[in-house]
């Protein structure tokens, strides 16, 4: 008979795994306090202000935003730059702004979105990458899309499209009529304003760099 | 924790595949070397084909700092995969050990 | 399941958890396939049965198969362990009556409604819209409600029966998992704190939680069906738990590299996820370090017969042990750490890490326990193979492969034109999705995804008939 050693012995195995257990959830606990209060959302005072938060203020769709190269940090952020009409204003109050992300989060959500596209890379893989769809050339000034829908503006192709996706065939897979309002398309629209200018750590990498999007214009 | 840039350099595009490949393989090495140790152990294999089981070993440490390198990981996440080829050393070690103890205290 | 051997209510409750889950195991397949034809044609079923509606289906079939055949595997072994009838037997029957119902409504709606306005009530009534856990507001208090009462079933009866070390584990990792089930319950404007909660439901299920369930599961199975020592195989679990615990609560964090969450992650997330395959490998050296000893032991005594009582679980089970190695840890480790992930986060690479991990660390052993349920119903002493039983398991487990190697292919292709040359833009995206070696991919995953759905309907043949079969000892 072996002399009962430690590491065969259950109770002491039990008591291991609760207290790694133990400390890896209080870890992540902590970890997770750390990070709460530094995703929360800015406010319009900060965009004024030029404090940078990892998430801004929903007024930040008053504004142009480009994703820029930081020597800093090694890979691109996005960077909030002067004033910016979005359908033909400027001065979205907190309020105004902040309905109309809600009301494109909650279409986002309405709709499946996340199950042919992915947002901030997570979701299905059928449909292109939201995250900075935004900053798209395919919907900027030289790209096909505004002379496509017969528009002038970023927003306004955008909304034109999301609210007949059937009738513009732009690739084979095309999306379906998801039966999105205008005033659906248009908090939709600032809510991938918004979602833009979110600091992801540089995801995408080289975003639309062939096509010039990287370092604004 | 952080003072220096962790995604810094680009990778090559011809090095995807390498990483791939070689991230696959450890993996896979890692697995056929705790399998050939077991199997040693509880006596599937002649005692000589240990020496096998720690050249795959060597394959596994090897294929991680190929992988490392080719996508420059930065200081700290290569120490962690130094812990990480030491601890799949010790592991099957440590795996056996305890469970011939139990086998010992409960069936003599 | 007429005329059967079971005189536990506990165990009939756990067959029809078990015959359910078969059910939704196949409707997964089926839209799976839907989906799989849409890549490859994609104007089938369009304006129909979009795209996302099918995968819509495919995942959450596949989630609640998964959390079915889990309540029957717990209602199967819970008399086993303790040595009592469940307590509360009556309420849990009437609770699977209300789980199935409300799984009904919640796929017609699906189904037939899809989408609704961009307003409370579509996020109430229709769908949330959040990858796997799409189900509308009312029904997560409905399976709020279900899990609870299967919690008590587990806790009133491992405190008052014998509370073996399995079922200790199962009830700490039970109320874990219903708990976190909450995560994802709340609507926010921040996509960022969105997904940081979503993450905390969907990660601490599939690589915590629910490998530890693996891991009692397991313990039970390596305990019935070779005779494996108990105290070694509950000092086995304990260490289990410890590692995946320990490396996968932590390894949350690979999650949180590119949602808007702090740079500090990726070292997190770096460190735990190159741990995350350790436990993974030690849970294999163990399957075969048991089976060899039992197995050594018998052909001591000079009994020349198999330790096993029942083939087909095993098989299913030590597909379990090298699916789990596989598809959680070799899928996911080459794209884990962030440097790598920058580029395969968001494409075809974690479709194929999906299949092969869902399949190998929770199908696998899911089945296996269905076959073990199958031998105690029809009071069986030694479970075989049947024809069926092994195309089924041979046909399954290549589809599956197969249409993982195929993604992997397609993956690559995405990584290097879509993401490392051309920066992940609509133009990009499409670019990728056009090569020659991405749409030939795309169709592989088809074909392998039809024999998968073959090998399931031998798969449903078998676990019908096989308990009549005259070939098993009795």
């Amino acid at each position: 008979m072996a002399n009962k050693s430690v590491w065969s012995d259950n109770r002491f195995w039990q008591r291991s795994a609760t207290w790694v257990t133990g400390f890896a959830s209080l870890l992540l606990i902590w970890l997770t306090l750390d990070t709460s209060a530094q995703i929360q959302m800015g406010t319009d005072a900060d965009l004024k202000n030029g404090v940078q938060k990892r998430v801004p203020g929903p007024t930040v769709i008053n504004y142009k935003i480009t994703y820029e190269m930081s020597a800093k940090r090694g890979h691109e952020v996005p960077v909030i730059g002067e004033k910016e009409k979005f359908f033909g204003r400027d001065d979205y109050s907190e309020e105004e702004a902040g309905a109309l992300l809600h009301l494109g989060k909650l279409g986002s959500q309405a709709k499946n979105c996340m199950d042919c596209h992915t947002l901030l890379g997570n979701g299905a893989y059928y449909a292109p990458d939201l995250t900075k769809a935004w900053l798209d050339p395919a919907w900027g000034p030289d790209g096909a899309m505004q002379a496509l829908t017969g528009k002038n503006t970023k927003e306004e192709a955008m909304a034109e499209f999301l609210q007949h996706p059937d009738q513009y065939a732009t690739h084979a897979r095309m999306m379906p009529n998801l039966g999105i309002t205008a005033e659906e398309a248009k908090g939709l629209v600032a809510f991938l304003k918004h979602m833009s200018s979110i600091d992801t750590n540089g995801f995408p990498r080289n975003f639309g760099r062939m096509q010039g999007a990287v370092n604004g214009k | 924790m952080i003072d220096q840039v962790v995604v810094h350099s680009e990778i090559a595009l011809n090095d995807f595949l390498p990483i791939f490949v070689s991230s696959a393989l450890v993996l896979v090495f890692g697995g056929v070397y705790v399998g050939i140790y077991t199997a040693v152990k509880v006596k599937l294999l002649k005692p000589w084909t240990m020496s096998i089981a720690y050249l795959f070993w060597l394959l596994t440490a090897y294929c991680l700092y190929v992988m490392g390198s080719l996508m420059h990981v930065d200081a700290f996440t290569a120490k962690a995969l130094v812990i990480a080829a030491i601890g799949l050393f010790l592991l099957p070690f440590a795996v056996y050990y305890m469970q011939h103890r139990v086998h010992e205290e409960n069936e003599h | 399941m007429a005329n059967n051997h079971l005189t536990s209510e506990s165990k009939q409750l756990a067959t029809w958890y078990f015959t359910f889950a078969a059910i939704l195991f196949g409707a997964q397949l089926l839209f799976g396939l839907v989906a799989a034809i849409q890549y490859v044609m994609p104007g089938f079923l369009y304006g129909l049965l979009d795209f996302s509606i099918a995968r819509i289906l495919h995942i959450n079939a596949l989630v609640v198969w998964m959390v079915f055949a889990m309540f029957g595997s717990v209602y199967w072994l819970l008399p086993d362990e303790t040595g009592i009838e469940t307590i509360g037997i009556k309420i849990g029957k009437l609770i699977y009556w209300v789980f199935v119902a409300a799984i009904v409504v919640v796929v017609l709606v699906y189904l037939f409604i899809q989408v609704g306005p961009a307003d409370p009530t579509t996020i109430w009534f229709i769908t949330e819209g959040r990858e796997y856990i799409e189900a509308p507001r009312w029904a997560d208090w409905g399976i709020v409600v279900v899990a609870l009462t299967f919690v008590a079933n587990l806790f009133l009866t491992g405190m008052k029966g014998n509370r073996s070390g399995i079922v200790t584990v199962l009830m700490a990792d039970m109320i874990a998992f219903a708990g976190l089930y909450l995560a994802g319950m709340f609507f926010t404007d921040n996509i960022t704190v969105d997904q940081y909660w979503w993450w905390w439901v969907i990660h601490l299920w599939v690589e915590a939680t629910w490998e530890v369930f693996v891991g009692s599961i397991a313990a039970y199975g390596l305990i019935t069906m070779i005779g494996a020592h108990r105290k070694v195989v509950e000092m086995w679990l304990w260490i289990e738990v410890a590692m995946l615990f320990g490396s996968g609560i932590l390894g949350l964090g690979h999650h949180y590299f590119w949602i808007g969450t702090p740079e500090y992650w990726w070292e997190i997330g770096a460190l735990f996820s190159a741990l995350e395959p350790l436990p993974l490998v030690a849970m294999f050296i163990h399957v075969l370090y048991d089976w060899g000893k039992t197995q050594g032991g018998q052909d001591e005594r000079g009994e020349n017969k198999s330790v096993i009582t029942n083939k087909p679980a095993f098989t299913w089970f030590v597909l379990n042990a090298f699916g789990n190695f596989l598809g959680a840890g070799i899928w996911g480790f080459f794209h884990t750490l962030p440097q790598v992930n920058l580029y395969t986060h968001g494409t075809q690479f974690t479709s194929a890490h999906g299949h092969l991990a869902f399949f190998g660390a929770y199908a696998t052993i899911l089945v296996g326990m269905m076959y073990i349920a199958v031998q105690g119903t029809n009071g069986i002493k030694v479970m075989k193979h049947t024809k069926a039983s092994l195309w089924a398991v041979s046909m399954i487990t290549g589809g599956v492969v197969g249409m993982t190697v195929a993604l992997t292919i397609a993956g690559y292709v995405q990584v290097l034109v879509s993401r490392a040359q051309m920066g992940a833009t609509w133009a990009a995206y499409f670019d990728g999705q056009s090569g020659v070696w991405f749409t030939q991919a795309m169709d592989w995953r088809l074909i392998m995804g039809a024999i998968t759905f073959l090998g399931f309907v031998f798969l449903a043949k078998d676990l019908l008939t096989t308990g009549k079969n005259p070939v098993h000892e009795r």
